[in-house]
């Protein structure tokens, strides 16, 4: 069964993504978080406001998020995606225009809002669930689900899979995080 | 008269120095002759996504003027930019606007509102340290050396006529993936 994820552990887990991929050193900001504000992932969000490590743009729009990410790494900084699962549906065209066709690594943490515990993702009555995997499986991204805090290791792995596939990669956050 | 579009980004072109630039739509095709650096980066393929990539570059280089040579076409397909931009407050960051009232690639339908719109209200309401709008040429190149070093975020409304080209009828250039990647490792190896 899927377990929700301590804001902490995400955040502690971002930042060792962001160390690894400026090759250690200190650096402030360590990273980016563009986002545009996910229920599900509220209490990371939340969280962030307190961090002086990590600086978080709210964007207006997942468009702006995504085209935001792609400035800031073509300005050599890493940044991380944190949106919803209708956020992807409405910014398809970014991802395909910048990820694929633009060939620039966008690493994205997407909220399954109204994820059902006892169901696969696939499953879901939920449209917005149900078809965000399917979705991503048709632009070729590679992704994971992120079910509970023994999968944190899939943060970095997936945001190093964007820089070496100069591409698009994300993981799923399964249930709200706490 | 409204102004000549590409006479105003031969001044921008002239008096811009290391700035980086982000031209799309009909400010790409003048741009891509002006100054064929690999300090540009054309907004192709993700529409209106100008100003938003003019802003992560702006908030990864701050030592650096941004330049975002914008379309008003373009900036409504991702309006909400402007409140982002001004959330962000990038000092570096200048957005230029050229408004023609029309969507010139596509055929120049009208834009919704054609020129009533009032971009420069709608920057200054969204929260830009400063917006105006200039529609003469020998205003905009007596203002441009301030406007190239004032405190932004800034906008700037360009009222324009047409230009000669559209990304339309002046295919080519180079593809947006190898500008992206000609840029970053030319920011790389400065920053380096």
């Amino acid at each position: 069964m899927p377990e929700s994820i301590p804001a902490s552990l995400i955040i502690d887990t971002l930042k060792e993504t962001f160390r690894e991929a400026r090759g250690g050193g200190r650096h402030e900001p360590l990273g980016w978080i563009l986002s545009v504000p996910d229920t599900h992932q509220r209490t990371v969000l939340a969280a962030l406001d307190k961090e002086r490590a990590i600086r978080v743009v709210t964007c207006a729009t997942e468009d702006e998020a995504t085209t935001a990410a792609a400035g800031l790494y073509l300005g050599g900084e890493p940044a991380v995606l944190m949106i919803q699962h209708a956020g992807l549906y409405a910014s398809v065209n970014t991802l395909r225009g910048l990820g694929i066709d633009g060939r620039v690594p966008l690493f994205y943490m997407i909220g399954l809002l109204s994820r059902e515990k006892d169901k696969d993702p696939r499953e879901s009555r939920h449209s917005m669930v149900r078809y965000c995997e399917p979705l991503l499986d048709t632009f070729a991204v590679p992704h994971a689900r992120l079910e509970g805090p023994d999968d944190l290791e899939l943060i970095p792995e997936y945001y190093r899979l964007a820089q070496q596939r100069r591409g698009p990669a994300a993981v799923l956050v399964g249930l709200e995080t706490i | 008269m409204a102004m000549k579009p590409e006479e105003v980004l031969r001044a921008i072109a002239a008096g811009r120095g290391d700035a980086i630039c982000v031209p799309t739509m009909t400010t790409a095709p003048a741009w891509r002759t002006l100054a064929p650096d690999d300090l540009s980066i054309t907004c192709v393929g993700f529409m209106g996504g100008a100003s938003a990539l003019g802003l992560g570059l702006a908030l990864a280089r701050p030592e650096r003027r941004v330049l975002v040579l914008d379309g008003d076409g373009s900036l409504l397909m991702q309006l909400g930019s402007l409140a982002t931009i001004a959330g962000a407050r990038p000092r570096n960051l200048v957005h230029f606007l050229f408004k023609n009232g029309v969507y010139h690639t596509s055929g120049a339908q009208e834009i919704p509102g054609g020129f009533d719109v009032d971009f420069v209200m709608m920057a200054k309401g969204a929260g830009y340290r400063a917006a105006y709008t200039i529609g003469d040429l020998g205003e905009f190149r007596r203002r441009l050396p301030k406007i190239l070093t004032e405190e932004g975020p800034l906008l700037v409304e360009l009222v324009t006529g047409l230009a000669a080209e559209t990304p339309m009828t002046a295919r080519g250039g180079k593809p947006f993936h190898q500008q992206a990647e000609e840029l970053r490792q030319r920011l790389l190896r400065v920053g380096a």
